[in-house]
């Protein structure tokens, strides 16, 4: 085995056939980092396994780790997965293809590498999944995790592995997981990086397979849910939920256990610009309370859990689209600059217990301006896809479970 | 004897005065009164070099074509992509015998681009009318008629070429009725379903919440040429459309112009109202690209939406 990863680790050149032309331009720092290194394999390893332990290890502790630390150690495990991915010897079909299925957005492999740099997710994520695997343990002598949509790196749960078995906190007959991709490349990579990091013995399957189809045989313990972008839009993350919440244990949690799905209107200058002038990154610990107070909280859209999944109906369109009923809202009277001010969806993201991910912290929970909606203003040409309303009514949120997934307002 | 004078601007012609011009009809060819283009400036070279006479036409006087036209013992006019309106003086002068070619089915698509809305309109076949030139542009009665087939691939350049290949067989058939006494010419209807009127360059641009797929497709190749492409729009930038295929696509609830897939082999895929369209040729500052490589350079993302208008 160490033989044949030589073999494809002394063709990993600037220049070299063997990897991709895009993945090569897009990772060339960390393949000639990886060629000017001269590592043996087990160096190489020894570095991957390293930067994933040192990653989770900064987000799991308790005291505040400063920014700059985090994206260091963030900026590693990339480093160092991307290399993992390159010898895997993706092609170009399966690196670069996206498409919208049925249910929603399927980014590419290529695109989705980049969510393992996304710390605060990560964070968020990997504290709350570390105390639910804890407290399942506690009662049950093993779990399986099921991560559906779960990308090339797996990034919610392999740093976490990788932290377990180096601190020897959990055994591989302690926690199983299932990783379902339906990208080709995605697989393919999930193959190479869990044989680099030597997780093979906690994972039980990698899937090759519509995470919206997928039938685990076995009962599922912990469902962690990722498949997400901005404003809760795009990808088919309540399809997924819907589909796969059926297959969780009587006593299974979700994580994250609660999104709540809300909408505002604000003024977008303030909202998008001026309030993340003088800080160094944009964060839910950075906002302002100036912008804060500017806003106009419309509340609750959707509210997703394991409870709200299960009762979930859904109502089909004539064209058969599927719809699910959300929240109704009535638009504000009294702010006198409504018409000035633009509607937007932010998510808010409690993974377990008291952990989350809050506005800003991360690409999915950024609020998400949409500007086909109009409030005591009309457009100067009216589209189909335009919504036109008066503060004072009452507006019906529907949830579209089609390609694009997203929120349809209608006026009640 | 009928002696011909060809008035034309462009090498289409070629084929129609190669014709008469082994049977000896040709007297001359009157040339367009424009600034030369390297279309023009070919057809004059080989003029030339064939030993054809020509005579340039004047767009302020008649007199002296006329007068030129009469020391050849011209008789018979012949029209093809001369862009010139006639005044009355040179109409009588033929005497009904001043004839063009207009190529489409003549009342439809009367105008100064019938090529381009046939192939925009998604026509399988067209004609190509010889009429009498009359005061009304493309109204005159009719001598004959001659079918031409449109291929679905066929693109602007391609069509044009097929009409000038078979300019001869109408020349051919004109000349051997006119032989023969029998031309019988028939009036036209005065109303058409359609026209082919100069283009907005706001019709260029591709309008996905109106368009079909097939629609997309036509208005691709009717503008494959080197003016009059058919334009989308990502965000500020403009892109050229040269080639585009009708893709099936079950998917509800997208909105058109929404990049659907992009994926190597199967390309750039845009929504349409009805299904829709692989983008398989863009034209862009840097050069012609696929769907895919444009994609990938230009950072076109599966979920975005393009302008839509």
């Amino acid at each position: 085995m160490e033989k044949k990863q030589e073999i494809n680790e002394s063709k990993l050149g600037y220049a070299d056939p063997q990897v991709d032309d895009l993945l090569k331009h897009s990772i060339r720092t960390q393949l000639e980092s990886l060629l000017k290194s001269k590592l043996t394999t087990s160096q190489r390893l020894q570095l991957l396994q390293k930067s994933f332990v040192e990653a989770i290890t900064l987000v799991l502790n308790d005291t505040k780790v400063e920014h700059q630390q985090l994206t260091k150690a963030f900026e590693a495990m990339y480093d160092q997965a991307v290399q993992s991915m390159a010898l895997a010897e993706l092609s170009q079909e399966v690196l670069t293809r996206q498409y919208i299925s049925a249910t929603g957005l399927i980014m590419s492999v290529q695109n989705c590498k980049h969510t393992i740099k996304d710390v605060y997710r990560i964070q968020g994520y990997a504290r709350g999944i570390d105390q639910a695997i804890a407290g399942k343990l506690q009662n049950s002598p093993s779990i399986t995790i099921l991560y559906p949509a779960c990308g090339p790196f797996a990034p919610l749960l392999l740093p976490l592995l990788s932290y377990y078995k180096d601190s020897k906190s959990y055994t591989p007959d302690q926690i199983q997981v299932i990783l379902v991709d339906v990208q080709p490349g995605a697989v393919l990579s999930l193959q190479q990086l869990v044989k680099d990091l030597q997780l093979e013995d906690y994972i039980s399957q990698i899937a090759e397979a519509d995470a919206t189809e997928f039938v685990p045989d076995t009962g599922i313990d912990l469902l962690v849910l990722e498949a997400m972008q901005h404003g809760f839009t795009k990808e088919g993350q309540l399809s997924i939920a819907k589909h796969l919440v059926k297959f969780l244990n009587i006593d299974g949690w979700m994580i994250p256990q609660n999104v709540s799905i809300r909408g505002m209107m604000v003024i977008g200058e303030t909202e998008f610009n001026q309030q993340w002038k003088q800080v160094d990154y944009s964060h839910s610990m950075n906002m302002s309370s100036e912008a804060q107070q500017d806003r106009i909280e419309l509340g609750e859209l959707l509210k997703i859990n394991k409870s709200t999944l299960l009762e979930m109906q859904e109502l089909e369109l004539q064209d058969g689209i599927k719809v699910i009923p959300a929240n109704q809202i009535v638009l504000p009277t009294d702010v006198a600059d409504m018409s000035k001010r633009i509607f937007a969806v932010y998510a808010h993201i409690e993974t377990f217990a008291q952990e989350g991910v809050g506005q800003y912290d991360s690409g999915i929970t950024h609020p998400r301006p949409d500007t086909s909606v109009y409030i005591d203003l009309k457009p100067k040409d009216i589209e189909h896809t335009h919504f036109v309303a008066n503060s004072g009514d009452t507006v019906q949120f529907y949830y579209q479970l089609s390609g694009l997934p997203g929120f349809v307002p209608v006026k009640v | 004897m009928q002696r011909f004078a060809l008035f034309t601007g462009s090498c289409q012609s070629i084929p129609a005065i190669q014709y008469l011009h082994h049977y000896s009809k040709l007297a001359c060819v009157v040339l367009v009164d424009a600034e030369p283009t390297p279309d023009l400036a070919q057809l004059q070279y080989w003029l030339q070099q064939s030993g054809i006479p020509t005579i340039s036409y004047n767009k302020r006087d008649d007199g002296a074509l006329i007068a030129k036209l009469d020391e050849l013992a011209v008789n018979r006019g012949l029209v093809y992509m001369f862009r010139h309106k006639f005044r009355s003086k040179l109409i009588q002068y033929f005497n009904g015998y001043l004839m063009n070619i207009h190529p489409s089915p003549l009342p439809e698509y009367r105008g100064p681009y019938p090529l381009y809305w046939q192939l925009r309109n998604g026509e399988e076949a067209t004609k190509i009318t010889l009429h009498q030139v009359s005061e009304s542009i493309d109204c005159g009665d009719i001598a004959t008629q001659i079918d031409v087939p449109i291929h679905p691939f066929d693109t602007m350049n391609c069509l044009q070429q097929k009409v000038s290949q078979a300019l001869p067989q109408l020349v051919d058939t004109l000349c051997r009725l006119d032989e023969q006494q029998i031309l019988n010419w028939r009036k036209q209807a005065d109303q058409a379903e359609k026209t082919a009127p100069a283009v907005e360059p706001q019709q260029f641009i591709v309008n996905w919440y109106k368009q079909s797929a097939k629609q997309v497709v036509d208005m691709a190749r009717a503008g494959n040429v080197d003016s009059g492409c058919a334009i989308f729009a990502v965000g500020q930038d403009q892109f050229q459309l040269l080639q585009a295929s009708k893709v099936d696509c079950q998917l509800n609830g997208i909105q058109s112009g929404t990049v659907l897939e992009l994926d190597r082999h199967r390309g750039l895929i845009i929504k349409t109202i009805d299904g829709a369209v692989r983008l398989d040729v863009i034209g862009t500052q840097q050069g012609l690209f696929d769907g895919y490589r444009f994609a990938t350079l230009f950072g076109l993302e599966a979920g975005m939406t393009l302008s839509g208008r």
